[in-house]
């Protein structure tokens, strides 16, 4: 690859330029023991996820790594990468949610970028996801001002939902998932991390509501006790989400108290891990390989959140 | 329907009571093709009715040409959701009929317990077979494909919950 076929963000070309100049001219490296320290690991991440078997983390930077083992390469990526979603079939496709707003994409894993902003509604994108059932549909949570779709991979957006209303105010969205759990309204359900604790909303954007078991109607209708949860700590920030493409009910969430999973679509949750999560992803064909950053470093796990090791440290 | 009325005794929210009501009121009159209402067929008088219904009790907030509130996608500074579009602009159309008339009857409420919203339940006012007059003709409002899509969501709820 050719520095003159990076299509990125031209603030980045300059501001990249000190990193990247010894590296851009002839493409993907492995990076030297000492940038590798710099790479993930170092300062929290904002953004993980994979695309396939590779791993794609964001932080100061955004790094690659082909699989388990492999080594880190540096992307050329626009900086300020706040998110990053993808699909399973439809590997190299990467989208990124930016926190000078807007939305890059990349349809290369993430070797060339191109702005996907037109229509977009300006200011920090937290949050991206790619839905489930159809790789064009992208959706991103603009900060200040609501939930927007893209049906056709990010060229045209259209506003699709004001922002979810937690505790008396309406809440900023830190995450999106595409869960693929019947809505009961012709459609799937897309989670939502808030500042304030976890909500969903119908992919047909009918009303924000909370993550209620399936049979939580039906038993207030019989007057039955409600059927029994165990949801996320109240009030605090979800940072990410991670929806296992299979089976669709398997969750994960980075909060500042640790990784929590679900195996119930968000109805019970147990924290898996302890301590301060900023980023979490899924792989695509097991639900239960997990990568987690937490207090800085980054985690994985091979039994769905049981036991961890250290993937790559401050 | 014996079944029917059993289940819904047993049912401390009164919604489904209605849907047994509503079946005995198809007498003879020639039904609408391809439009039915929680299970049953329709006809052009109710259609006609369920008109008149919505321009004096929905239009107010729906819009008389069912263009729902302006800016409707943006919440109201009190916090809760503008009423929505009824015709195909909208989300209606992606809600089971059952759903339909429990929103109708009861408020939003109805279908998200403790959801506030400004949709009031229309249970005091119309009778069951007002409020699936007033469905009826919504939905006859939708082109095909909204009618189709709203078949389908209608039928899984049947076979579901
Ligand atoms: C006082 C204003 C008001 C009136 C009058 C009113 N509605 Fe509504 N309606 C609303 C609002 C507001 C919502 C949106 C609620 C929300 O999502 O928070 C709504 C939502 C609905 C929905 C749910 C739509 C969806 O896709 O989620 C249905 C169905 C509905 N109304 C039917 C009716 C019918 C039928 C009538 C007349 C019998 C009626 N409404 C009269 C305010 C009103």
């Amino acid at each position: 690859m050719m520095g003159s076929e990076m299509r990125i963000h031209s603030t980045d070309i300059s501001r990249r330029g000190m990193l990247g100049a010894g590296l851009a001219g002839v493409g993907l490296l492995v990076l030297p023991r000492r940038l590798r320290a710099a790479g993930p690991g170092e300062a929290p991440m904002t953004a993980l996820t994979f695309d396939g078997d590779a791993l794609l983390a964001a932080g100061p930077g955004l790094y690659r790594r082909e699989d388990a083992g492999g080594n880190w390469t540096a992307s050329p990526a626009p900086s300020g990468i706040l998110a990053l979603a993808t699909h399973p079939e439809r590997p190299g496709r990467i989208v990124a949610g930016l926190a000078e707003g807007g939305v890059a994409l990349s349809e290369d894993g993430g070797r060339s970028w191109e702005a996907r902003n037109v229509a977009l509604a300006e200011g920090e994108v937290a949050a991206v996801s790619v839905a489930a059932g159809n790789s064009d549909m992208i959706y991103a949570a603009v900060r200040g001002d609501g939930l927007w779709k893209s049906e056709d991979a990010g060229r045209t957006w259209a506003f699709a939902m004001d922002r979810p209303w937690l505790d008396e105010a309406e809440r900023d969205v830190l995450a999106l998932a595409s869960v693929d759990l019947a809505s009961g309204m012709g459609g799937i359900w897309i989670y939502a991390g808030t500042e304030t604790g976890l909500t969903r909303v119908p992919d047909c954007f009918c009303r924000w509501q909370d993550v209620q078991p399936g049979n939580a109607m039906d038993a207030l209708a019989a007057g039955d006790a409600p059927p029994s949860t165990a949801p996320l700590p109240p009030g605090e920030p979800v940072q990410a989400l991670a929806s296992a493409p299979a089976p669709p009910g398997t969750l994960y969430a980075a909060l500042p108290s640790g990784i929590w999973a679900s195996g119930d679509g968000g109805v019970i949750w147990a924290r898996m891990l302890s301590g301060a999560a900023s980023a979490v992803a899924v792989h695509p064909d097991d639900e239960m390989r997990v990568v987690a950053a937490v207090d800085g470093a980054l985690q994985q796990s091979r039994d769905g959140g049981v036991t961890w090791s250290v993937l790559a440290a401050a | 329907m014996k079944q029917k009325t059993a289940i819904a005794a047993g049912a401390s929210l009164a919604a489904l009571v209605g849907l047994a009501a509503i079946a005995q009121q198809q007498d003879g009159a020639e039904s609408v093709e391809g439009l039915t209402v929680l299970g049953k067929a329709v006809t052009a008088e109710e259609i006609a009715t369920g008109r008149d219904i919505y321009a004096e009790t929905c239009a107010s907030c729906h819009g008389a040409k069912l263009e729902g509130q302006p800016d409707w996608k943006r919440r109201l500074d009190n916090g809760r959701m503008p009423a929505p579009p009824h015709d195909e602009t909208g989300h209606t159309w992606h809600h089971a009929d059952k759903d339909l008339f429990r929103i109708t009857k009861l408020g939003v409420g109805g279908v998200v317990p403790g959801y506030e919203s400004d949709m009031p339940g229309f249970g005091g006012t119309l009778s069951d077979a007002e409020i699936a007059a007033v469905l009826v003709y919504i939905k006859s409002t939708w082109p095909e494909r909204q009618r189709t899509f709203q078949a389908q969501v209608t039928a899984n709820s049947e076979g579901g919950s």
